[in-house]
């Protein structure tokens, strides 16, 4: 069982058995898309947001030690990929919540009821609202559901830090959601 | 008691996404539970948190197409092959950054054209010297035998003219040693035959000058020499040569030869069939 481990089917890679990135895939489009898609909501950049992780993890897997978790280091990666995309795109308009209704409207959302579909769309707005480090950590802690040392080693930040800011970052929501809410 | 309950909430609040995410461990959530119980702000605080932590659950996560798990496996397949390709690559440059260490290009180069015009010279050097000898030597040879032969040719001229007629057989005799026969000699020749006393010195002559009948002047030499012959041997045998030579311009030669009137019974008819064997 052990070879099946992340860290080391990563370092099977590492080696030279580039197949091996395929299980790791596998495991890992969907997560990595979600923290892309709650990022940015744009699914398309999503995608290739993720296939840029994985060319990287490929390119740079010489730097892939094995001392810590393979998804830190993804996600270390992933960040820089995210941010190498907003800095290419400046004038690009990050999580544009009229897109994502389209994308996402109709369909599953369309059964649900209406007060539902409101509160939907007032998360969107409010995380949209919050700042990138906001969002970031609360992204991995509820849809990566990271605990604090692992978001601080992604991070590099320390985890005293990391505890301050999801608790700020959950306050900044909550005070623009339930603002939305009333209106 | 104050301190305590305030430093209790901040503990709790750190809890606060484990407990969301009920990560945390079975006596850590039971101490957070009983904060919770006896205080309301932090109960109150929570149950927002638990709300929008619900909510957040609820936000609709489109599902990634299926060309990124194609696109992925494109992208694996041609980083495979541009790894393959560059580890080659890499080997082959680095067998090649060898051996310019080891050789720099212009050294193999200036070795390689050094080496060859130095064989062009020794070769060239040995081939012409060993030519100049092989010529030299020919030379030599050649001056040798054109001495012997003019020694000959001398001798023949001086013995042709001995009183012997032994000796003048003799020198006769020598032309046929005698590869290329000058003009001197060749007088010399046509001089014993239209004049030796001779009969059989005449005959050897005539055998002898037959030798070089390939040439036209010796040809024209011996047709003139039938009207001079007064031995019908000889007028025999020029005829016969005649023949033997299919030289048809010796038949006015040797119409007229009929006409003399001295002339042997014998010889006449041999001239007479020699006519129409030529004609």
């Amino acid at each position: 069982m052990n070879t099946l481990t992340d860290n080391s089917l990563m370092l099977r890679v590492k080696t030279g058995d580039l197949d091996k990135m395929g299980l790791l895939f596998e495991r890992y489009n969907r997560p990595l898309f979600g923290f892309f898609y709650h990022m940015t909501h744009k699914a398309d950049l999503s995608e290739d947001l993720v296939q840029n992780v994985f060319y990287r993890m490929l390119k740079y897997r010489h730097t892939f030690t094995g001392d810590g978790e393979f998804r830190t280091w993804m996600y270390h990666l992933a960040r820089n990929v995210l941010n190498d995309s907003v800095k290419q795109n400046r004038s690009f308009n990050f999580y544009d919540v009229n897109e994502v209704a389209d994308r996402i409207g109709g369909g599953a959302l369309a059964d649900e009821g209406l007060e539902r579909q409101q509160d939907n769309e007032f998360l969107h707005k409010a995380m949209g609202a919050l700042s990138p480090e906001y969002r970031e950590v609360l992204i991995l802690s509820r849809f990566q559901e990271m605990k604090y040392d692992e978001i601080a080693k992604v991070l590099n930040i320390n985890e005293g830090t990391v505890k301050v800011r999801v608790h700020r970052a959950l306050g900044e929501l909550k005070k623009r959601f339930f603002t939305n809410e009333r209106r | 008691m104050k301190d305590d309950k305030k430093m209790n909430c901040e503990y709790t609040r750190g809890k606060l996404t484990e407990w969301l995410n009920n990560n945390l461990e079975k006596s850590e959530q039971m101490e957070v539970n009983r904060h919770l119980a006896q205080c309301e702000s932090c109960q109150e605080e929570f149950a927002a948190d638990k709300q929008i932590w619900d909510s957040m659950a609820k936000i609709r996560v489109p599902e990634p197409k299926e060309a990124m798990r194609t696109n992925f496996y494109t992208m694996l397949d041609e980083f495979k092959e541009a790894e393959r390709a560059a580890a080659r690559f890499s080997f082959h440059s680095m067998m090649e950054s060898i051996r310019e260490f080891v050789l720099p290009q212009w050294t193999v180069q200036l070795g390689f054209s050094l080496l060859l015009v130095g064989l062009g010279w020794v070769i060239g050097h040995r081939t012409s010297r060993s030519k100049v000898d092989a010529v030299a030597y020919q030379q030599r040879i050649e001056t040798l035998a054109s001495q012997v032969q003019d020694m000959k040719s001398t001798m023949m001229l001086s013995l042709l003219e001995n009183p012997s007629a032994t000796e003048r057989l003799r020198a006769v005799g020598y032309t046929s040693e005698i590869a290329h026969a000058d003009d001197r000699v060749l007088e010399a020749l046509f001089a014993t035959l239209n004049n030796d006393p001779n009969v059989n010195v005449r005959l050897v002559t005539l055998e002898a000058l037959t030798q070089y009948a390939g040439d036209a002047s010796v040809r024209e030499g011996l047709v003139k020499s039938l009207a001079l012959q007064d031995s019908p041997m000889v007028q025999v045998a020029l005829a016969d040569v005649m023949v033997k030579l299919q030289e048809k311009r010796s038949v006015k030669a040797l119409k007229t030869l009929l006409q003399k009137e001295d002339l042997n019974d014998l010889v006449k008819v041999k001239i007479e069939q020699t006519i129409k064997d030529l004609s």
